[in-house]
């Protein structure tokens, strides 16, 4: 067996003790077997990896009559993946709020920003969508009245005018 | 068979049917079906999908699994698994024949 041969081997028996011990009891030796024949082929060995690893995935998270015990596992285990994702979004929102986003005194209505129509000499073909570029400013976000978000231009960051 | 085993195929995936058919003329291993179903399909199956049919297959007692020669378990299709086959294979016929059927009225 050449060295890359082997690599993919050991690669794929990595994979194949992913899957739960019943299944690599039932089927182990011969999913190695298999693996080494198409390898042996040509087939590449991290498709041949990644087929068994989404085959076990499969194995574990499938529920199936009296694995209760791996069923409450993948419970937990998507119980921990959207606990991940939920602090990763509130880690996301700390930058923003760092970065000068600060809600108005109660009461302060910021008005609304109205597009303006084009010069009568413009030949712009999108009327009220002409943008232009301003000189930095400070964007500072902002609640009116109605609890509608706005955004208001102040000094120091890059902003565009639409 | 009962409409709800009618189904079971359907339900079952299509690596599933591919492994049936290609159980449908005598048992074969692993990689034998690897081989036969890329042939004849024209799919390449990964390991990892082929043993998810075969457990598949095997928990319905639409295939068994033979004696291992050496490191290799042959499978065989059961007698419930070739009616199950024969099922899907009427109702993908009859899907056919409808489908040809209205691209010719339509003419597209």
């Amino acid at each position: 067996m050449s060295a890359p041969e082997a690599r993919g081997g050991r690669l794929v028996d990595a994979t194949i003790r992913c899957y739960p011990a019943r299944w690599r009891r039932r089927h182990g030796d011969e999913a190695a077997e298999l693996a080494a024949l198409l390898i042996r082929d040509g087939t590449p060995a991290a498709s041949i990896a990644w087929s068994y690893l989404a085959g076990a995935a499969r194995e574990w998270l499938v529920p199936r009559p009296g694995r209760s015990l791996s069923t409450v596992a993948a419970a937990l285990l998507a119980a921990a993946c959207l606990l991940g994702f939920s602090a990763a979004l509130v880690a996301e929102s700390g930058p923003a709020k760092a970065a000068g986003t600060t809600q108005p005194p109660s009461g302060q209505v910021v008005p609304k920003i109205k597009p303006t129509p084009p010069s009568a000499g413009s030949s712009s073909p999108h009327q009220f969508t002409s943008c232009r570029l301003v000189r930095p400013t400070q964007v500072t976000g902002a609640f009116d009245a109605a609890g509608h978000g706005r955004l208001s231009s102040q000094g120091t960051a890059h902003a565009r005018s639409c | 068979m009962s409409t709800r085993d009618q189904g079971v195929l359907r339900r079952a995936g299509e690596a599933s049917v591919l492994v049936l058919v290609s159980l449908a003329d005598g048992p074969k291993h692993g990689y034998a079906l690897i081989q036969d179903v890329r042939q004849f399909a024209g799919v390449q199956l990964g390991p990892g999908t082929l043993y998810g049919a075969l457990d598949r297959l095997e928990r319905l007692g639409l295939v068994e699994s033979l004696p291992a020669d050496e490191r290799r378990h042959p499978y065989r299709i059961t007698a419930p698994g070739a009616e199950a086959l024969r099922v899907h294979l009427d109702s993908l016929e009859r899907v056919s024949a409808a489908g040809r059927l209205r691209l010719q009225l339509g003419g597209v």
